[in-house]
């Protein structure tokens, strides 16, 4: 396809799209985590500072856990996202659409060593390049992907109008671009709602305002 | 069918669902049988041209019922055991080419620079700096509140530092083994000549040889298994870009993840077992040398009968497909 989404087709014969995530997305959710990482260490420093020697050790063993265990705990547990992913609006999946295991974000996550080098994620800005997903060398080894959190669409009411009869049938694509646009009227301005409808003269027979209200009423007439 | 009538005789489908996904309903088992009716409904309205927001707020909704079905991992009790019986150690042994090379690269490496130090003691200063040598000295002089360590720090004191460091030492070399091998090759080599060298200048002076190596004996069995293990995992996965066999090289680079995962956790568990050895047992100075050099025996002994006998002709191991799978990748 054209769009550059994922299309998975389940068992069911039902088609998912997905949409993979850039190094941009990608990049935001990096700092925020690592803004955060920065800012949780000085807190420790600061209480663990009172602590002396063994506060040196537990931070220690924090840094470990904040390295090597906080992105896996995430992604296995919050639904494959780390904070800086949810600020971001992205999440890891496994590459058939299914929540990621201890497996594949484990191994991921250790491999973000390679694509962290030689700086800053080189590496994976280049295999991200490259890959036609987006997935840098971790994703690819351990076969997950990152993509947009889709929000829920709003389902919108199509206002009222008098339902009219199509003068001659549309195909079901053309049906639902007919429906389409009256689900976005509100986000399109009048005169290029106008402009849409002298380009549809040859459905309604009309011309701008008048032929987008006939068009309502075909719609009408399609969905009520 | 007109899509508000589709919409109206569906509503309570959907909402029993959208219940069931949220969390609020607890009509679970129900969940198959509403997500085959979903489907069917999803593709009436995209063959009939319904609304774009119907049809993507179904197939939303589609996608939930697939991860909470598909994705519902299977109780699979005693899991960890299977792996540390059976998969871990028969893994290793299938990469026993690997490990050779491995073992070669670390033990081979140490015993020549612990030979070349103890023949020419001047040969040190070419692998380490005289500040690093002599901090090392007196590190393990007699004398010393707590071998092996600055000062008189406390056990726990220098744990933290054994995890955060080995550790990620093990995760490196096998991260850093995907670029064809060599960098996993290179650091379990590094570790070696470090090792190698530290040994053979401490043995020089009868006064460290004697704290020396009562203090590494034992946690040296964990941390040098661990970072062997992850010498092999890193290398298998370079080894693979560079000879994907019949698959391609992502199938290959995936199969060989998949296969040293297993592998790779191991080592990390057993460079944590050595940081608990290192930090409570080594240095404690209470302990007889005798107790320590038996309790290293045993750990040394110990460690390699496991990789040599465990889950051995214990059928299958827990996944037994992949290990096929994996056989057919190598």
């Amino acid at each position: 396809m054209l769009d550059g989404r994922l299309s998975l087709t389940t068992p069911e014969g039902v088609r998912l799209s997905l949409t993979p995530a850039g190094p941009g997305a990608r990049a935001l959710a990096w700092l925020v985590d690592g803004v955060i990482w920065v800012v949780c260490l000085w807190i420790m420093l600061v209480i663990m500072g009172m602590l002396g020697k063994v506060g040196q050790s537990l931070i220690l063993i924090w840094v470990f856990l904040a390295n090597w265990g906080y992105p896996v705990i995430c992604e296995v547990y919050f639904g494959g996202r780390t904070i800086g992913k949810r600020v971001a609006g992205i999440r890891v999946l496994r590459s058939d659409g299914l929540p990621v295991g201890w497996r594949e974000s484990g191994i991921r996550n250790l491999l973000m060593v390679v694509d962290f080098m030689p700086v800053v994620y080189l590496t994976g800005l280049i295999s991200m390049i490259y890959d036609d997903q987006f997935r840098r060398l971790g994703d690819i080894v351990a076969r997950t992907q990152v993509v947009y959190v889709e929000k829920p669409p709003a389902r919108t009411v199509l206002p009222k109008a008098a339902p009219l009869p199509l003068p001659f049938p549309l195909t079901p694509e053309e049906q639902r671009v007919l429906v389409d646009l009256f689900e976005r009227e509100r986000a399109l301005p009048p005169g290029r709602l106008a402009e849409l409808g002298s380009i549809a003269h040859e459905l309604t027979g009309l011309y701008d305002g008048e032929s987008l209200e006939r068009m309502r009423s075909y719609v009408a007439g399609l969905v009520q | 069918m007109k899509q508000s009538q589709f919409e109206a005789e569906h509503a309570e489908l959907w909402r029993e669902i959208d219940a069931i996904i949220a969390g609020a309903s607890l009509q679970t088992e129900e969940l198959p049988a509403y997500y085959r009716r979903l489907c069917q409904c999803l593709a009436l309205a995209l063959q009939r041209g319904y609304s774009p927001t119907l049809t993507d707020y179904l197939q939303r909704m589609a996608f939930d019922c697939h991860s909470r079905i598909y994705g519902a991992v299977v109780e699979r009790p005693m899991r960890l055991r299977a792996w540390l019986n059976v998969e871990l150690p028969r893994r290793v042994r299938q990469e026993w080419r690997l490990l050779l090379v491995i073992t070669l690269a670390f033990w081979g490496v140490a015993l020549l620079c612990g030979l070349l130090v103890w023949w020419k003691p001047y040969l040190a200063y070419s692998f380490m700096s005289a500040g690093e040598l002599s901090t090392m000295h007196q590190m393990y002089q007699p004398g010393a509140v707590n071998i092996g360590r600055g000062g008189a720090d406390g056990d726990f004191a220098m744990f933290g530092f054994y995890i955060w460091n080995n550790v990620s030492i093990d995760f490196r070399t096998f991260a850093s083994g995907l670029l064809a091998g060599i960098p996993a090759l290179l650091s379990v080599m590094f570790n070696g000549v470090n090792g190698g060298v530290v040994a053979g200048w401490l043995s020089l002076d009868p006064a460290t040889r004697g704290t020396f190596w009562p203090f590494v004996v034992t946690h040296s069995s964990f941390e040098i298994y661990g970072l062997m293990l992850s010498g092999v995992a890193g290398m298998r996965l370079g080894l693979v870009l560079i000879k994907p066999g019949r698959l391609s090289r992502r199938h290959a680079l995936f199969a060989a993840g998949r296969r040293m995962f297993p592998v790779i956790v191991g080592a990390a568990l057993l460079t944590f077992i050595a940081a608990f050895f290192e930090a409570f047992w080594s240095a404690n100075t209470a302990v007889p040398e005798v107790v320590k050099y038996s309790v290293a025996a045993c750990c040394w002994t110990g460690l390699t009968a496991y990789f040599i006998f465990a889950g051995r002709g214990a059928g299958p191991g827990a996944d037994g497909a992949n290990d096929a799978e994996g056989r057919d990748a190598a």
